[in-house]
């Protein structure tokens, strides 16, 4: 049994269908990519995943138990942690704050701090602008940030949604390394991207979305390797 | 070291503020005593108290959980008639055909849960509303409880309203000077409403109309009403509350139940308007549905605004600024600018002439237009309020030298 496993779920907006029969399986230890191209329901796949909408049909569980009609703060509590698309942090908060939003759920004040510990252990760059607001960091910090804030959770599954966007080459770069850093440590990632040539570097194993369904699975080597993919999403 | 401790302590921005607003609450009735030798100001006074509670509870509302509520003098109404209700000879008359005369230091803490429950059931089915639509049900139902006074006469007396309401009554050996002059005829074996509606074995003092014992009622009620949002501010409610200000889908997100927490903060900031609600009535003696109209709900959020949203000093601040110059300086400008013009031979003006009501009449015309002037100024002058609360105004200054660094370092990055 998976530690994550969605299982034919169908998901709408409004009148429109997002995701038709979607099913994943995220194991302990793994990095699992989502990639696919704008709209084919990975951000939505994340939002079923974390409780921020419910699907229609179908169900997802998580460490053997349904969570699919469970509200997003009670999956929070239960381990599953988001570094939402956008990055959506507090932005007149400062660095420390917003880390400590992260842990909001938790209250084991040693844990917290060891926790805190080990954020700006990953990104060093954080602990320089601890006091700094939000806001006003640069693209590449306040994705770590982001990152940061949901490793505060100290979650059994971390999920990020387009990592990547908008950074500059060098700082994609660095994301995906900490990304497998984060991973190398036990925590499962299930990863969502557009970017899908690094995503498939770091992924054990892939899922490729169209329109809201599964066209393609295996692992990152065999879906990078696949010749559609590579049309459609490497430009090789 | 404690000495340390203390000197930090001044230094720091609210405690300095607390202690003049506090010094200054203190010395206030001494002083106008002496110098006027009425107790007029102190009434205005304890009926400004009125609006600081209202503040500091909208300030939960509006400025910590960042809720726009247009109704909040609903709330009030409901605390003043949860009083007036059942310390009065109203209900007598009403369908119930039975008077109540419970003691006020019970109907206050009544009137705040009355109210906390009213703002928990209003905010069960509104709260997925956001921003505007919020504000609009919020504006509603602010005129439909001032409706339903007006419209239900069996029970509130209606366009009549409910007047006889009791005043507070307390044990005499608590009373002196600060208890004003009613204290002195004490009743003895009288009926003291403290906790019972029995006759108590010891003497009592009633409040009276005495507004030295009103006013320092009302300074009572505000401490307690500073330190508890004081407490909320810095608890883990209070960063919830925060977080959903700045960012409602980030904030769920993070494990916040967004709904429990918003409707936290509706409930606990309608509480202090019931307070504030059974407060008003008891010191007033009348409650009517005029004095719950839109108008009210509207100042108490330009208090809130313009003192500084969040911080519960400046929310104290604006609340005294505003209800001076609504109530002091708007009314003595006519009066003041007649004067003024006879005084530099300008006299001509106040003479009426033809359209031109002179200079006096047309000064209370425009009153208005002078109050929303002086509230465009304060808001083009100081847009984060009088006194922001450091989080923001620390937010403010970061913003400023760290932009351009920010700014420098992505175009390193790229």
């Amino acid at each position: 049994m998976a530690l994550l496993e969605v299982e034919s779920v169908n998901a709408f907006y409004g009148r429109i269908q997002a995701l038709r029969g979607i099913s994943i399986e995220v194991d302990k230890g793994e990095v699992v990519a989502l990639i696919g191209s704008n709209g084919a329901g990975k951000t939505t796949t994340l939002r079923t995943i974390s409780g921020l909408m419910h699907p229609q049909s179908g169900t997802v569980r998580f460490d053997g138990r349904d969570i699919t009609r469970t509200g997003p703060s009670k999956i929070v509590e239960m381990g599953i942690c988001q570094s939402p698309e956008g990055r959506r942090l507090f932005p007149r908060m400062t660095v420390v704050d917003n880390l400590f939003m992260g842990a909001y759920t938790r209250n084991d004040k040693p844990g917290i701090a060891t926790d805190m510990d080990r954020v700006f252990t990953l990104f060093p760059r954080l602990k320089e602008r601890r006091t700094q607001i939000a806001g006003t960091l640069s693209g590449g910090e306040q994705q770590m940030l982001a990152m940061g804030r949901a490793l505060m959770a100290s979650p059994k599954l971390l999920m990020l949604d387009e990592p990547s966007l908008g950074l500059a080459p060098i700082l994609i770069e660095t994301i995906f390394s900490i990304v497998r850093e984060i991973n190398a440590q036990g925590v499962p990632v299930l990863l969502v991207e557009q970017n899908a040539s690094k995503a498939l570097e770091v992924a054990h194993r892939a899922y490729v979305l169209e329109t809201g369904s599964i066209v393609m699975t295996g692992t990152g080597k065999e879906v990078a390797a696949s010749e559609d993919v590579q049309k459609a999403y490497l430009g090789i | 070291m404690a000495r340390l401790h203390l000197r930090e302590r001044f230094k720091d921005r609210d405690t300095a503020i607390f202690g003049v607003l506090f010094l200054g609450a203190l010395v206030f009735p001494i002083v106008t005593m002496f110098a006027t030798g009425s107790s007029a100001l102190i009434a205005q006074a304890g009926h400004a108290g009125t609006f600081v509670l209202l503040a500091i509870g909208l300030n939960v509302v509006v400025g910590f959980a960042g809720l726009l509520d247009l109704g909040y003098a609903a709330f009030f109404a409901i605390g003043a008639y949860t009083y007036a209700l059942f310390a009065s000879a109203q209900l007598g008359s009403s369908p119930l055909h039975h008077s109540y005369h419970l003691p006020f230091w019970l109907m206050i803490f009544v009137g705040m849960f009355v109210a906390a429950a009213a703002g928990a059931i209003l905010g069960f089915p509104t709260l997925r509303l956001r921003g505007d639509y919020l504000a609009i049900v919020t504006l509603g139902f602010g005129e439909i409880v001032p409706q339903l006074s007006y419209n239900l006469p069996q029970w509130t007396g209606g366009i009549n309203a409910i007047g006889g309401i009791d005043q507070p009554s307390l044990p005499a050996w608590i009373t002196g000077p600060w208890a004003g002059a009613n204290s002195i005829s004490i009743i003895q074996g009288a009926a003291c409403r403290v906790i019972g509606s029995g006759t108590s074995f010891a003497p009592c003092f009633s409040f009276g109309f005495d507004p030295i014992a009103y006013y320092a009622l009302v300074v009572i009620m505000i401490i307690a009403a500073v330190i508890l949002v004081g407490n909320l501010y810095r608890s883990r409610l209070g960063r919830a509350w925060m977080a959903i200000r700045e960012d409602e889908v980030a904030a769920a997100a993070m494990g916040i139940n967004t709904v429990t927490t918003k409707l936290l903060a509706f409930a606990i900031g309608a509480s202090f308007s019931g307070f504030a609600g059974a407060y008003y009535g008891a010191s007033i003696g009348l409650v009517s549905p005029d004095d719950f109209l839109f108008i009210v709900s509207i100042t108490v959020l330009v208090m809130v605004v313009l003192g500084g949203m969040g911080s519960i000093t400046g929310v104290i601040v604006g609340a005294l600024a505003i209800y001076f110059v609504l109530n002091t300086f708007l009314p003595a400008l006519p009066p003041f600018v007649e004067n003024l013009a006879n005084n530099v031979g300008l006299g001509f003006l106040n003479t009426q002439n033809g359209d031109w009501p002179g200079l006096a009449q047309e000064t209370q015309r425009i009153n208005f237009l002078v109050y929303g002037l002086i509230l465009v100024l304060m808001m083009l002058l100081r847009p984060q309020g009088i006194f922001p609360s450091r989080v923001r105004e620390q937010e403010l200054k970061h913003a400023a030298v760290n932009e351009d660094e920010a700014a420098v370092e992505q175009v390193h990055a790229s």
